[in-house]
């Protein structure tokens, strides 16, 4: 089998929620050795609460699929120690406590720098390490609040504060960034032979992807407001309703070849064409009734139809999926084997996303389930940290590695 | 030839960028950590030229601020690599490059003898990304697909707007941004293994898997209960954990989870009799209840402004934040005392503010240092400097509309 890019790169992992674990998680699918130090006395809340179910977590499994589970009270001098230790021997540490706990514990970088020169420090924070609000207690969606997403994402003219959904998309677009940002310090430790520390902020990472708007701001002087699906180059433009109970297609005509294309097949369906829509400026300005040829159209089928009727001709039609949709109709998930099922001691079979991007060489793979608590712990003090089998026993005893 | 040595873990890679809207944020990535981006136009503009907003609502191929923003920190050429001499041209170019990066459709490239075997076989050394709609296998994958069809199949577009409502497209181009943000990883991985084994090779990107990652726990929740979530709304039939609420001047959303958080947040309300009974610790309870939880919280919002329940909630160790704009984002604390946006001036556009490099390695960190290219600002510089050619060929070129 083909080496893994990163093999031979060991990270330790310090973290909760969901950004920090997912930087990690990138780096293991390409061949890190991911330790992801955890205690008993206080589990993640991916894993929640309830010892019994710690193991059977979807979004756990998420997370923290392919890596080590090493249990570890960091509340002992001992248990600092043998991190400490874990460190010395490695390549990474991926953290994302609140501010202030790193440094208690001795691990931020000027006394990581210490231990191990080379190593590289990701700290994975809300608001970022520095600033007047760095050590504010943020989840995804606060991040989107602070950045102005949540208030743009909404329906023109909305009377309640946001329609955004219950998602956390800072939370994964950090967690791939700053392992794009680690992979990069990598690189740069090849030519220095030196380590740094990275200061990731999700609200900067999400925030840039928005970046026209602010410059609404900062050049045209105005608040941008919400848009809603309206677009001015595209038309039609947007989900359109289909045949079934909240079934949607969105579709996209950027071009008048694309327009000749879809009209030439609504009118052959029986739909009389209508002069306002002859040209894109015109469909633009009559968007209302565009929409309202486009459902009558559209009403009458399956979105999956809609979706291969169109693709076949050539215009851009893509079924608004639900996750059931995602499982059994989407036909390139299927085919590309996106999807990977694994089966987990506890839980049984489990679903999981697979690697997005696909290198020739170096093929990155979901390399495993994720670990149960503490199933690494013993594995780990033997071997990397050399400790003997009584000394472990002593350890598990006095709750250090818990 | 323009040198600028910027300290950056990229530079001294030279990147070629054929990329669409697609990959704009992907060799914005690269551009801001030191690498050399050379943007390819065709000799018409690059597409992203046309799409709004521009400065003063005015649609001038040099005053769209999408285009502005995407491609700060590259250099731009024109080049039409579909006619012979640009095809020359082009193959020339990326034997001095690192990295090519595209959008076309799958085997779009090879139809125009600039494929990835092509340029392999003239420099093993070159790392190629294609980032594309559904990537380059699949029934699907000549399809069409804009970041909202990588949405709509994604499941994101499903689950946000109101019930009964159209689904609702998010700000911000988030479904290529993530297909950029994966597709510059495994650039940086595969530059990471050339530094070993001097090899390149060939990366495969699709958005539509890309997209899948950003929803969040839905894939693995379904595979384990067959749970299918709909739209929710907003209108506060989700109590706590999701609700914004109003306040004297917008909204606020308190986002509560463990239930010391719960405890900090009825001692700062003062402990009102409606949601202080010991029921209530249970975030399931609370959920069945949400017209007494939500009615409790908004009278207690009500009294004061957003920036007062950011302030004093933060200082409890509740997680608040306020409902901000776009403006207030750039004019607030943390945005200025963090530095998020350089002020920089371009040549059409004028004095604004640039959004800086997200990725802060402290040893080398990068800089945003050069404006958007206008189109073909460094033909002479790309061409005459490093090429080879005289200025009369640039001359000649340009009246068959090759650059």
């Amino acid at each position: 089998m083909a080496k893994l890019p990163l093999e031979g790169i060991r990270v330790v992992e310090l973290t909760t929620g969901a950004a920090g674990p997912t930087v990690a998680r990138v780096l293991c699918e390409f061949g890190a050795e991911v330790i992801r130090c955890e205690t008993r006395l206080r589990s993640d809340g991916h894993r929640g609460e309830d010892p019994k179910l710690w193991n059977k977590k979807p979004d756990f499994m998420k997370l923290q699929r392919g890596k080590k589970s090493f249990t570890v009270n960091m509340q002992t001098p001992k248990g600092r120690e043998l991190v400490k230790e874990l460190v010395k021997k490695s390549d990474v540490l991926v953290e994302n406590f609140g501010l202030g706990i790193l440094e208690k514990w001795g691990l931020d970088y000027p006394q990581l720098k210490e231990l191990n020169p080379s190593c590289i420090l990701i700290r994975v924070k809300g608001m970022g390490c520095t600033g007047p609000h760095a050590a504010d207690l943020t989840y995804g969606p606060n991040v989107g609040n602070a950045m102005g997403t949540t208030y743009l994402w909404n329906y023109p003219g909305a009377t309640t504060a946001t329609a955004e959904p219950r998602t956390q998309h800072p939370d994964f677009m950090g967690g791939v960034t700053g392992a794009f940002g680690v992979v990069l310090a990598l690189i740069q430790r090849k030519k220095t032979g030196r380590g740094q520390w990275i200061d990731s902020a999700q609200l900067e990472i999400g925030a840039s992807l928005v970046g026209p708007k602010y410059l609404e701001y900062s050049v045209n002087h105005r608040e941008p407001k919400p848009e809603g699906n309206r677009s001015l180059i595209a038309a039609p433009y947007g989900p359109y309703q289909c045949k079934g109970n909240d079934r949607w297609c969105v579709i996209s005509v950027y071009t008048e070849d694309e327009w000749e294309r879809f009209a030439s097949l609504l009118e052959k369906s029986g739909l009389q064409r209508d002069e306002r829509f002859a040209t894109h400026f015109s469909r633009v300005r009559h968007t209302d009734a565009l929409d309202k040829w486009v459902t009558s159209w559209t009403m009458q089928y399956d979105p999956y139809e809609v979706m291969e009727t169109l693709q076949a001709i050539g215009v851009c039609a893509a079924v608004v999926q639900d996750v059931e949709d995602q499982f059994k109709r989407d036909r390139q998930y299927a085919a590309t084997g996106f999807l990977v099922k694994m089966k987990e001691p506890e839980a049984g079979d489990v679903v999981t996303e697979g690697v997005p991007i696909r290198l020739s060489e170096t093929p990155g793979k979901v390399r495993g389930l994720a670990p149960l608590m503490g199933e690494h712990t013993h594995e780990i003090a033997k071997t990397l940290l050399g400790l003997s089998d009584e000394e472990i026993k002593k350890l598990d005893e006095e709750k250090v590695l818990y | 030839m323009e040198k600028v040595s910027i300290n950056g873990p990229l530079s001294g890679y030279r990147v070629l960028d054929l990329a669409g809207p697609l990959g704009l944020h992907c060799t914005k990535l690269l551009a801001d950590m030191g690498a050399d981006v050379i943007k390819v136009e065709p000799p018409c503009g690059d597409e992203s030229r046309r799409i709004p907003p521009f400065k003063d609502d005015s649609p001038h191929p040099e005053k769209s601020l999408y285009f502005l923003h995407f491609n700060t920190n590259k250099r731009g050429i024109t080049l039409d690599v579909t006619k012979p001499d640009g095809r020359a041209i082009f193959l020339e170019l990326a034997r001095k490059a690192d990295v090519v990066i595209e959008t076309a459709r799958p085997r779009g490239m090879d139809g125009l003898g600039i494929g990835y075997e092509v340029l392999c076989a003239q420099h093993p050394g070159l790392v190629y990304a294609s980032l594309t709609p559904f990537g380059q296998t699949g029934p699907w994958r000549d399809y069409k697909a804009d970041n909202i069809a990588g949405l709509a199949l994604g499941n994101l577009l499903y689950l946000a707007g109101e019930p009964g409502e159209p689904p609702l497209q998010p700000p911000g181009e988030i479904a290529y941004g993530m297909a950029s943000t994966y597709g510059a990883f495994g650039i940086a991985v595969a530059l990471y293994h050339r530094l070993e084994s001097g090899r390149g090779q060939y990366i495969d990107v699709s958005m539509h898997e890309c997209a899948a990652h950003i929803a969040g726990y839905f894939i693995p929740n379904y595979g384990y209960t067959g749970v299918k979530p709909a739209r929710a709304s907003r209108k506060g039939e989700e109590t706590d954990l999701y609700d914004p609420y109003p306040t004297k001047n917008g909204y606020a959303r308190i986002f509560i989870i463990p239930v010391e958080q719960w405890h900090r947040l009825v001692d700062w309300m003062g402990r009102p009799p409606s949601i202080s009974g010991p029921e209530f610790e249970k975030m399931a309870y609370r959920r069945q209840h949400p017209e007494i939880v939500h009615k409790a919280i908004s009278e207690f919002c009500m009294q004061h402004t957003k920036e007062e329940l950011y302030d004093e909630g933060q200082k409890r160790r509740i997680a608040v934040t306020p409902i901000n704009s776009a403006g207030e984002f750039i004019e607030c604390p943390q945005t200025k005392a963090r530095e998020i946006f350089v002020e920089m001036r371009h040549p059409v556009i004028g004095d604004y503010l640039q959004f800086g490099p997200v990725t802060r390695l402290s040893a080398s960190p990068g800089a945003i240092f050069r404006t958007a290219p206008l189109l073909g600002e460094h033909n002479e510089e790309i061409y005459c400097g490093k090429l080879g050619f005289a200025k009369d060929d640039l001359v000649a070129l340009r009246s068959v509309g090759v650059i």
